[in-house]
């Protein structure tokens, strides 16, 4: 597995975009500005809704509404971050692919949308019965409270991959090397 | 009939007043000559324990840089649910009053994370952000955007909005989301810069 992730990294990195991309200062820092101001549209809103289960915000607006109203603005926001972590990505393969942070991220970003699926699909099975209240039922503010877990960490996993602790070239810890999915270092950055 | 606007906005004015006494003091030439007597306060504040804890522990620092964009995404979230009911976009079959002043408590919130993290952080790097113009535009662009936001959304929004006039309304939505845009937008290019 981490010998195709490793040769896909490697093809990405060989493309001429890929390196213009990694090479150019403004275009690159746009994308990077853009991945994280688009934090204030979708995870900021995301959070409203997930606070709102909770009844710490908004409790006196129907859940309903809240999550079926916002749900537009906050996808648009998650488009636009994702295209340009996916950019992101592209323009610097080979250390990004065998960051561990990346990695930590990747899987819970997978928890994410799998406690989004299950959130949504409890919440629109019940919602008749608890719209109003200030509260939503155990199991979905324990949706609601994972939710804001597994992106809080998210965003600390993505704004650690800037930082070298545990990057190939500079961890000598074998678990480390082996989660991170070390090949070849940083013999290509 | 300027007297007639005074009386009508006095704190709109002296909000504004103050704001381009700001920007006076910024480009006016008056700030070449407060700015090399900050120099003393930024280096003291590498030397307080969030300056030492900054500068020496990368990963405290890159945490609470993490925490500082929660912050700043809570605060976003407000702005876009408030400002964009007071533009008539989402929640539209919500009462605009009631959007407005539930999502100013978790803005507070947000903003206070925002920027008890931020003192934090600036501490770590005093005086590098010291030679930094982009610092000091964030700054203009943070007092504009709390003078604004406590000074004269708030207190307009106070009323019943239904009688004020909708262009003000409007108005009002979009300078909010400009300038808290403009906030983070110039915090992120600290990043970028020395």
């Amino acid at each position: 597995m981490n010998e195709l992730i490793y040769n896909l990294a490697i093809w990405l990195d060989d493309t001429e975009w890929s390196r213009m991309l990694h090479e150019s200062y403004y275009m690159y820092n746009w994308v990077e500005s853009t991945h994280v101001l688009t934090l204030m549209v979708s995870l900021g809103i995301l959070f409203l809704i997930d606070l709102r289960m909770l009844g710490l915000a908004l409790p006196d607006i129907p859940a309903s509404r809240i999550a079926e109203r916002l749900s537009v603005p906050m996808l648009v926001g998650f488009a636009v971050m994702f295209s340009t972590g996916i950019l992101l990505f592209y323009a610097v393969p080979v250390r990004t692919s065998q960051s561990l942070w990346f990695r930590i991220k990747m899987v819970l970003l997978v928890a994410c949308a799998v406690n989004a699926f299950l959130f949504h699909k409890r919440m629109n099975e019940s919602i008749t019965t608890w719209d109003i209240e200030p509260r939503a039922p155990g199991r979905l503010r324990l949706g609601a409270m994972l939710s804001l877990a597994f992106w809080s960490i998210v965003v600390v996993c993505g704004r650690f991959i800037a930082y070298d602790w545990f990057d190939c070239d500079t961890s000598p810890n074998t678990l480390i090397d082996i989660v991170s999915g070390c090949i070849d270092g940083q013999t290509r950055f | 009939m300027i007297a007639a606007m005074f009386t009508s906005y006095p704190r709109t004015l002296t909000v504004v007043a103050a704001l381009l006494a700001l920007l006076t003091l910024a480009y006016g030439g008056a700030m070449d000559a407060v700015y090399p007597s900050l120099l003393g306060v930024f280096e003291w504040l590498e030397t307080t324990w969030f300056g030492v804890i900054g500068k020496t522990w990368g990963a405290a620092f890159a945490f609470v840089e993490a925490v500082h964009l929660l912050g700043l995404a809570l605060l976003g979230g407000c702005v876009l649910a408030g400002d964009g009911r007071l533009l008539g976009v989402v929640l539209t079959d919500v009462p605009v009053q009631t959007v407005v002043e539930r999502t100013h408590r978790v803005f507070v919130f947000g903003l206070s994370i925002s920027l008890a993290t931020g003192i934090f952080m600036a501490c770590g790097v005093a005086t590098k952000i010291y030679y930094l113009p982009v610092y000091w535009f964030k700054m203009l662009a943070l007092s504009a955007g709390m003078l604004f936001h406590f000074q004269i959304r708030r207190p307009l929004l106070s009323h019943d909005i239904q009688s004020l006039n909708p262009v003000v309304v409007k108005m009002v939505a979009v300078a909010s989301m400009l300038v808290w845009f403009m906030v983070a937008a110039t915090g992120r290019w600290i990043g970028f810069s020395g």
